[in-house]
């Protein structure tokens, strides 16, 4: 059993019931290849720095999964035919950090940083 | 916001000066690997803030002789920069 951290990016329009369904499309495709999924995130939309595809926003979300390669190769292969995904990126890890928060979190400092001046 | 901006500034000046090789000492960066300290942030594709520091302005990735980061860490920054292109976060 592998740790894999992965992170999908879904286009500008699609509405939050949409990506509620993406999410359980592929955590269900995770489940059925005796994956795990350890812990998803919604990082929300964020500005992408260069297009892809004509949008210049994205929705990211980003699944923790526990599992062995073939789960990765039957969800890359989905994604690849998939419309409404824009890019995807699987990173193997030792170990899952699931403490650090780097998107969302970050918006919250920097709200503060600015009611501090 | 215009705490924002101003940092922006700050960060254009400095840049500029890590792409002169005779850089006055105040834009120097530490002799010793800032990264390889105790204490120092993790290098990781989501940690953009740390990642913007050793990127040039035009997007390239810092030679580690300016910035004087080991070897070690240095590969581990170019991969974790070359993930968070790929995301479209750089």
């Amino acid at each position: 059993m592998n740790l894999y951290e992965h992170t999908i990016i879904a286009r500008q329009d699609t509405s939050p019931s949409e990506l509620k369904q993406l999410t359980e499309k592929y955590s269900k495709i995770i489940e059925k290849n005796d994956g795990e999924v350890v812990k998803t995130e919604n990082w929300g939309l964020l500005n992408l720095s260069y297009l892809i595809k004509k949008n210049k926003k994205g929705s990211y979300i980003h699944f923790k999964i526990k599992g062995n390669g073939n789960v990765v190769d039957e969800l890359e292969k989905n994604e690849a035919i998939d419309k409404k995904l824009l890019r995807y990126l699987t990173v193997r890890v030792k170990k899952f950090d699931l403490e650090t928060i780097y998107f969302g979190k970050k918006e919250d400092s920097e709200k503060k940083e600015s009611a501090k001046n | 916001m215009p705490k924002r901006q101003s940092s922006n500034k700050k960060g254009k000046q400095s840049n500029f000066a890590k792409l002169s090789i005779f850089q006055p000492n105040k834009y120097k960066f530490k002799k010793s690997c800032p990264l390889s300290v105790k204490g120092a942030p993790e290098v990781n594709y989501k940690n953009i803030k740390l990642l913007k520091k050793y990127i040039s302005e035009n997007g390239k990735i810092l030679p580690s002789r300016i910035t004087n980061v080991s070897q070690k860490k240095q590969r581990e920054l170019s991969l974790s920069i070359k993930r968070a292109r790929n995301l479209a976060l750089l």
